[in-house]
């Protein structure tokens, strides 16, 4: 099973038609990945389906980088009780 | 540099000051006076209390079916009576909006007048409109009006122009001539300065008016001339310290405190060909003259009259209250207006289709936190119109979120969150990015991509 931070990384891939492989945990998915306003907006929809869980809107259209996406999607996983992969 | 006069030390605060009692949110921003204002006229400063007008018998009068109506081919008689009958729930029980005049000419016109009273409503009072014409009395009293209004006109302009005379003495004497059958018609007199704001005040306007004051005072109380300020070009100006014949200030004081006419027969008629004619309203109000002339929209000769709904929510602002007044009637008179064809452009102020309505993302995620921050009261509450966002590529998915709960009616924890509205966000991203779209998505646009892309929400509170 992928872990939380290739999969976090493959969506956002997918949703901003990048190469996974060039996506660092310390890019920041506006300044570094060019994602825009609606793109952030569908990268967390991406991101919940994915991980099945929901988020809080504006806690998770707060986190900037690919890294914190990973340590705060593995946070809401835990509290959901959903199983993923460190 | 020059250095300041005085040191403004931060004010620091945790929580908000959102200045409500000035901003209520329930009612218009009040408009609150902190001292006395002062005008220096012939060399005295002179003082003007306004915020003793919360106290005056301030009020609005119409100009609708005659001056409104010079702007656009005639109203039908039912079209009349419908905008009468709203006017009277507009200004409600106290005769906020006192009285509206009428044409006595044609058939249509006496009807008109007969089913507008017929309607019983005690305001806005019917009165009459005629020339400077002393047979035309006869048409007020065969209609059984008690006032009407006459053209008095005023500058030279007028009186040497276009009516001729050959001399302001002969003109006076006519005119004093047709109020002086007023008074034996037991028709109260109104009498329109016309062009007053062009005319020779000292050489003219004050000895005419001395002269009705002297012809007034030998008739009962209720036949006493009123006096309508007619700024017939628009030429008027609130300015402190702004000259004769312009100022509206000094033009004030010199009938009202200088030839003694009383602040209830002294009103204030505005056209907006400079745009000033609200503001020259309220400027009217609160020098003195307790009624200001409006029109439904401002409909009037060439660029219009004060509006009336302007008007009424200055009214509002400056009493605190509304005062009996239905502002729905406003939302109502604007439908029925359109409906009979008459354009209302969309961002009109209260009854514009967009008037409310904000296009800017950074705004409708204002909007989306606090409804107060981008909606100038409580527009839904007192004209029925929510504050809307009109979606564009400039809205951003703070407006379409704004757009969709208003449109599935959900307030608070129960609104759709942008998460949820992505592919719809998408849409409308591609519609200017991919299809090179330059206008904006209209609502029966926008409820056709809610059905498809938000189906779950449009079973729940569309079909259910």
């Amino acid at each position: 099973m992928a872990t939380v931070e290739e999969r976090v990384k493959a969506v956002t891939a997918r949703v901003l038609k990048l190469d996974a492989d060039e996506i660092k945990p310390e890019h920041s998915f506006t300044v570094d990945l060019g994602a825009e306003s609606v793109q952030s907006v569908e990268l967390v929809a991406m991101f919940e389906e994915e991980f099945g869980v929901e988020m809080d809107e504006d806690a998770a259209l707060s986190v900037e980088t690919v890294g914190k996406a990973v340590e705060y999607i593995a946070e809401v996983c835990k509290q959901q009780g959903v199983d993923v992969e460190q | 540099m020059e250095k300041a006069k005085k040191q403004h030390p931060l004010a620091d605060a945790r929580e908000p000051n959102l200045l409500e009692d000035i901003y209520p949110y329930s009612l218009p921003p009040l408009i609150r006076f902190e001292r006395p204002a002062v005008e220096y006229i012939d060399g005295e400063a002179v003082e003007f209390d306004f915020a003793a007008v919360k106290d005056r018998d301030i009020l609005i009068t119409d100009t609708t079916f005659r001056d409104g109506q010079q702007a656009r081919p005639p109203y039908t008689v039912e079209q009349m009576v419908y905008i009468y009958d709203l006017m009277s729930r507009l200004g409600g029980p106290n005769g906020v909006l006192r009285q509206t005049e009428f044409f006595l000419y044609t058939k249509n016109d006496r009807e008109t007048l007969d089913r507008c009273r017929a309607l019983g409503h005690k305001y806005p009072e019917c009165t009459g409109w005629i020339r400077a014409v002393k047979g035309d009395f006869r048409l007020v009293k065969e209609a059984g009006l008690k006032e009407t209004g006459i053209l008095t006109s005023c500058s030279d302009y007028h009186i040497f122009h276009k009516l001729k005379f050959r001399s302001r003495a002969e003109c006076m004497d006519r005119y004093c001539e047709i109020v002086e059958a007023a008074f034996e018609a037991g028709v109260r007199p109104r009498c329109h300065l016309e062009d007053v704001t062009r005319a020779d005040i000292e050489g003219f306007v004050l000895p005419f008016i001395d002269r009705l004051m002297e012809m007034s005072s030998q008739v009962p109380e209720e036949l006493s001339a009123k006096i309508r300020l007619c700024d017939t070009m628009g030429f008027g100006i609130s300015y402190p310290g702004a000259e004769l014949p312009r100022s509206i200030p000094k033009l004030i004081y010199k009938l009202n405190r200088e030839c003694g006419v009383p602040s209830d027969r002294l009103e204030w008629h505005g056209h907006n060909d400079f745009h000033k004619v609200h503001a020259n309203g309220g400027t009217a109000w609160l020098y003195g003259c307790d009624a200001v002339n409006t029109t439904v929209f401002g409909f009037g000769e060439r660029t219009g009259n004060p509006p009336l709904e302007g008007a009424i929510f200055e009214y509002i602002a400056l009493k605190g209250d509304l005062c009996g007044i239905d502002t729905m009637a406003i939302t109502d008179l604007a439908d029925y207006m359109r409906s009979i064809g008459l354009p209302i452009p969309d961002n009109y102020p209260f009854v514009g289709k967009a008037f409310n309505t904000t296009r800017a993302g950074i705004h409708a995620d204002g909007l989306r936190r606090d409804e107060q921050i981008y909606n100038i009261f409580d527009t839904e509450k007192l004209l029925g119109r929510p504050p809307r966002v009109a979606i564009t590529d400039k809205s951003g998915t703070d407006g379409l979120v704004h757009w969709v709960n208003e449109f599935f009616g959900l307030k608070a924890d129960d609104r759709i969150n942008k998460i949820k509205m992505h592919k719809l966000a998408r849409w409308v991203i591609d519609q200017y990015d991919e299809h090179g779209r330059l206008t904006a998505i209209s609502d029966q646009e926008l409820e056709a991509k809610v059905k498809e892309l938000l189906p779950e929400y449009w079973q729940k509170y569309k079909e259910s």
